[in-house]
């Protein structure tokens, strides 16, 4: 197959970046092949496997499992843009992807399907491996870039895009392991096939990695266009316990959460962009009754204010502002203001931060107080955790009757007690004294009988 | 060129500005804290967020980096850009709250006390990266980098410790806006970028300030460019692109029909009269550090101050340094009696030293010198006629524990005198310049005893000298001061212009001439030419005169061993014909 060739039929295919942006495939390869490189030619291509997402292992799995359909769609996708040089950036906390790539690597150059002359055809192309170093960031493509040149790990403001100036200067292909992946199927099925499969704007399948309340967990590949019904109860088994199913978060911490109501809504790039979430890299946390959502955002808020690398103010300050917010209002100091300055400060950042990073920093914050704005007002209101997450803000007493009738007085509570805010002796109710209670909640942990109610 | 609009206004800039440099044009102001003109953008502040309409899209970006693009519709105070912009200052404002620049945007944009918690009230860094930058991109040193991320990252070298890449040049601390870097005070000074600028270490300035032309050289010793290739911060930010980095050096030559040769003089060091203690002593300085330091816009602002920075109290001048003495110069100088004079005047108008003035005669030959002279007498300055044999720190009394202790002997009190005092300036006195006798040699100029250079007759030709065409100007032929230096070089030009207007040069008529057939070629008389006036002629293996510069001297005739050369009107003929006929007689 010609260049031109390769990239009209990946083009045709409908194929987009799994790394959670969507941007159309093709056209990024035929960009950087358009883009006229500054010494005479040299070009790069790179795969992303920074997986950063909590929860989220899809690339892991496909670099572990199957490291030559990365190669080989890295080879290709080389010839198409008339790159000479690639790198496969990996997390350095994935040992075992790096070993078996490095395996792969070696037994592609053996076999001359990597190197100098592929397979007679003249064409010249080598994969180098580049470790990161554990930065969250360094996902992001222009971060990335910085750190294989082995500078510091941070973003530069796009344009110039990589596809014009990327590794050292040059026009460089960046794209994600799974899309990699995706390239080789589509050049031996045909892009009719491929096409064939998922939305009208978003074809083929993706790579889920489910997790949290749900019984089924683990990572599941779905057409496009699927249900989240279907995915949580068909292939997931539905939530554990009997519990209701609350809502699901997608897209890792760049991502937002999507309530119940929601539950049809089918996965495409675009219905979960409009929903206020993204498809992200494709993490999805399942949540049940039991999750409080202010909880859930000032958990990703924690995680994206620890992994911003500190360049702009808004990622840097903005995050830290926010989750000081929601940590006041999960502890019951919050006010009316807050939230006003909480959205305030949810639309600057995501209008002004200078990355991807930045700029869907928020959507955890902004998709909660879309959907369950009740429960921000019912911690700042009221005083209270619905879901009795936010410990501080629960009231701790015991039911005497239950402790007598049930337990006996079984003192398992106040031998427990680590702050002695329980008085009684066996055989007797027992009660706990509000002034010495820290609202640890080790008592509703131990009593076996229920009496130990929470408000 | 591109179209867009700012605030309504329509401008046109040149394709590849960005939204700010429209924005400036258009006359908006969109306050800025990461951006420096010489250094890459790096929009990392967000403070210049404007709101952009742009092919359907509505979004905040950051003016100093974007670039302009046609029918682009920006609106620098938009509600939502300023709404971002505020929120970003005072998230800012709550982690630098004694960043100046900062506060005035603040201010500006009506943010009294940020609403988050403050954590240090007397941090001043802003993160803007540009002391980082300005280290990579513009010296090229790559010794300060940003360390840690999100809201712990900061400013350091590697591993925090003093870093090898730094070259000292103090650059991060110049670009800091905000003051965040100080420098360290180190080797006993205190280096404040600032004042090297001004002062006589920056890489750009002008020789002195008096200099002709007065244009401003780069040195390369100063200058970072030349120490690591980058830097080039003068060329970005000169509108006429006057700065050239590839210039060296060239030699001009330049054909010429009269040379007046006005080298002038250096002034005597006093470190070859060791008694005087200059350079072993504190606060013993010479006519020109004084100079120096009573200028305005020498470093202590014209004040008069000792090395430890207080006024002294009292202070001696010493004539004739170097000058009316057998061991060093016997000529008089000529100009330090004067020049001392006036030290005394102006020490008495800025401190309120006592002041002692060493001489052995006072020399005021000149016009209002000896009423000026009874001026200072009258002005209070004590004068001790005599020549002083030492200065020196040893103290015999505890009156002079500290001070200069200057020996002399007053021959109008016929004593001996220890006189202490604060500081001493020698009136150091002259001697030729520099690549003196290198010019002689060049120009073939005779010096006289005194080494300076020789007149051709002291009262009848006063500025020229024994060549055609070479004049003598000022202090190379002799100590003068400026008016006398003033007259000679008038004269010289005179001189020069008498020359140029006769349009022919008067030969000599006696002249030597050489006997081709007789000359061997030995080449004795080539190098015995005090005129350069006689060439070897390599093909016909002679020696050959030229008439032109030939001024009859003789000295090759009477040199010439195989009797080649002769005088005209001279020749051996011709005297033995004289002798011969005195005898007749």
């Amino acid at each position: 197959m010609k260049p031109e060739k390769i990239i009209a039929e990946i083009t045709l295919s409908g194929l987009r970046g799994r790394g959670g942006a969507g941007f159309p495939t093709g056209l990024k390869w035929q960009l950087v092949r358009n883009a006229m490189s500054s010494n005479g030619g040299q070009k790069y291509i790179v795969c992303n496997g920074d997986e950063g997402d909590p929860g989220a292992f899809m690339d892991r799995s496909i670099l572990e499992a199957d490291p030559h359909s990365v190669i080989e769609g890295m080879v290709i996708g080389a010839k198409a843009i008339g790159a000479t040089a690639g790198f496969v950036y990996v997390r350095n906390e994935y040992p075992l992807a790096v070993e078996r790539l490095s395996i792969a690597l070696k037994q592609a150059r053996a076999y001359g399907l990597l190197g100098q002359d592929i397979l007679g055809t003249g064409f010249d192309f080598d994969i180098q491996i580049k470790r990161g170093a554990g930065a969250f960031v360094c996902g992001e493509e222009t971060a990335l870039i910085a750190s294989i040149e082995g500078r510091l790990g941070e973003p530069r403001p796009r344009p110039p895009y990589p596809a014009q100036r990327g590794l050292w200067g040059m026009p460089t292909c960046i794209n994600n392991v799974e899309t990699w992946a995706n390239v080789p199927i589509i050049i031996n099925r045909g892009a009719k096939w491929y096409s064939s499969i998922g939305t009208k704007t978003s074809k083929g399948t993706k790579v889920f990695s489910l997790v949290g309340k749900i019984n089924n967990t683990g990572l599941v590949e779905v057409p496009m266009g699927i249900s989240l019904k279907e995915i949580i109860y068909d292939i997931g088994g539905g939530i554990p316990g009997g519990k209701a199913f609350k809502a699901v978060q997608t897209g890792g911490p760049s991502g937002g959460c999507i309530p119940k109501e929601k539950i049809d809504l089918p996965i495409d790039y675009e219905s979960l962009s409009e929903a206020g979430s993204m498809m992200g890299s494709g993490g999805m946390v399942i949540m049940d009754e039991d999750t409080c959502m202010v909880d859930v955002a000032r958990y990703f808020l924690t995680f994206t204010q620890d992994e911003s690398c500190g360049k702009c103010t808004p990622c840097r300050e903005g995050t830290k502002a926010m989750l000081e917010i929601l940590t006041r209002i999960t502890e019951g100091k919050g006010t009316p203001e807050d939230l006003t300055l909480l959205e305030d400060l949810a639309h600057s950042i995501k209008d002004t931060a200078l990355c991807g990073l930045g700029k869907t920093a928020p959507n955890p914050v902004l998709t909660t107080l879309r959907y369950f704005r009740n429960e921000y007002e019912t911690h700042i209101q009221d005083k209270k955790c619905p879901a009795h997450v936010c410990r501080p803000l629960n009231v701790y007493t015991i039911d005497p009757g239950l402790c007598l009738s049930q337990g006996h007085g079984c003192d398992v509570c106040r031998r427990n007690c680590s702050s002695e805010a329980i008085a009684g002796q066996k055989n007797e109710a027992h009660a706990i004294l509000r002034d010495k209670c820290i609202k640890c909640g080790v008592c509703y942990d131990v009593c076996a009988f229920g009496a130990v109610k929470v408000d | 060129m591109v179209n867009l609009t700012i605030d309504g206004k329509k401008v046109e800039v040149d394709e590849g500005s960005t939204i700010l440099q429209a924005a400036k044009k258009a006359g908006a102001r969109v306050p800025t804290l990461c951006f420096h003109p010489v250094i890459e953008p790096y929009a990392a502040c967000r403070v210049c967020v404007v709101e952009v309409a742009f092919r359907g899209k509505n979004d905040l970006l950051t003016s100093c980096n974007t670039k302009v693009e046609d029918g682009m519709d920006v609106r620098t105070a938009s509600e939502r850009a300023l709404r971002a912009r505020r929120l970003n200052v005072e998230m800012l404002l709550a982690r630098a709250p004694a960043a100046e620049p900062l506060r005035e945007i603040a201010k500006e944009l009506g943010i009294e006390k940020p609403r988050f918690p403050v954590k240090d009230p007397d941090e001043k860094c802003i993160l803007c990266g540009l002391c980082v930058r300005a280290c990579e991109q513009i010296v090229g040193a790559c010794a300060i980098s940003f360390i840690e991320r999100g809201t712990d990252r900061h400013v350091s070298t590697p591993f925090g410790e003093e870093s090898e890449a730094c070259i000292g040049c103090t650059a991060c601390a110049h670009f800091c806006p905000t003051g965040a870097i100080t420098v360290e005070d180190k080797y006993g000074r205190k280096v404040i970028h600032d004042e090297m600028l001004l002062g006589p270490t920056t890489a750009i300035r002008v020789p002195i300030r008096q200099a002709v032309p007065m244009v401003p050289f780069i040195d390369k010793e100063a200058c970072i460019h030349f120490k690591t290739g980058e830097c080039k911060v003068c060329a970005k930010v000169c509108d006429r692109d006057a700065v050239n980095h590839k210039m060296e050096d060239t030699i001009q030559e330049i054909e010429a029909g009269s040379i007046i040769i006005a080298s002038g003089f250096k002034t005597f060091d006093p470190r070859r009269i060791p008694a005087y203690g200059y350079g072993r002593f504190p606060n013993i300085i010479t006519a020109m550090e004084f100079e120096r330091l009573v200028n305005a816009s020498g470093p202590t602002g014209g004040k008069v101050l000792l090395a430890n920075g207080e006024e002294p109290k009292s202070v001696g001048i010493i004539h004739c340094v170097g000058s009316r003495d057998e061991n060093y110069h016997a000529y008089c100088s000529r100009v330090c009696c004067m020049y001392s004079l006036k030290f005394a005047h102006l020490l008495g108008e800025k401190t309120k030293a006592t002041i002692y003035d060493f001489y052995i005669d006072m020399r005021c030959f000149g016009k209002g010198y000896e009423e000026f002279y009874h001026r200072l007498l009258k002005e209070g300055t004590k004068f001790v006629r005599g020549r002083v044999s030492e200065i020196s720190t040893l103290a015999l009394t505890e009156k002079e524990e500290g001070k200069l202790i200057i020996r002399v002997e007053d021959t109008l009190l016929g004593a001996v005198r220890r006189i202490s005092v604060d500081m001493a300036i020698l009136a150091v006195g002259l001697e030729p310049g520099i690549d003196h006798n290198r010019l002689a040699k060049t120009f073939n100029i005779s010096c006289s005893q005194d080494t300076f250079f020789l007149e051709r007759h002291p009262k009848l030709a006063p500025v020229s000298s024994f060549s055609d065409g070479i004049f003598l100007a000022g202090t190379c032929q002799g100590p003068k001061d400026i008016p006398d230096t003033v007259a000679q070089a008038g004269a010289a030009a005179a001189e020069a212009l008498a020359l140029a207007d006769l349009g022919k040069v008067e030969l000599e008529p006696i002249t030597a001439v050489i006997d081709d057939k007789l000359c061997s070629g030995c080449q004795i008389c080539v190098g015995l030419c005090p005129f350069t006036a006689i060439t070897h002629e390599k093909d016909k293996g002679i020696s050959v005169i030229n008439d032109a510069l030939c001024k009859g001297c003789g000295t090759c005739v009477a040199a010439c061993p195989s009797g080649a050369s002769y005088q005209k009107h001279f020749r051996d003929e011709q005297i033995f014909a004289e002798i011969e006929g005195i005898f007749l007689i």
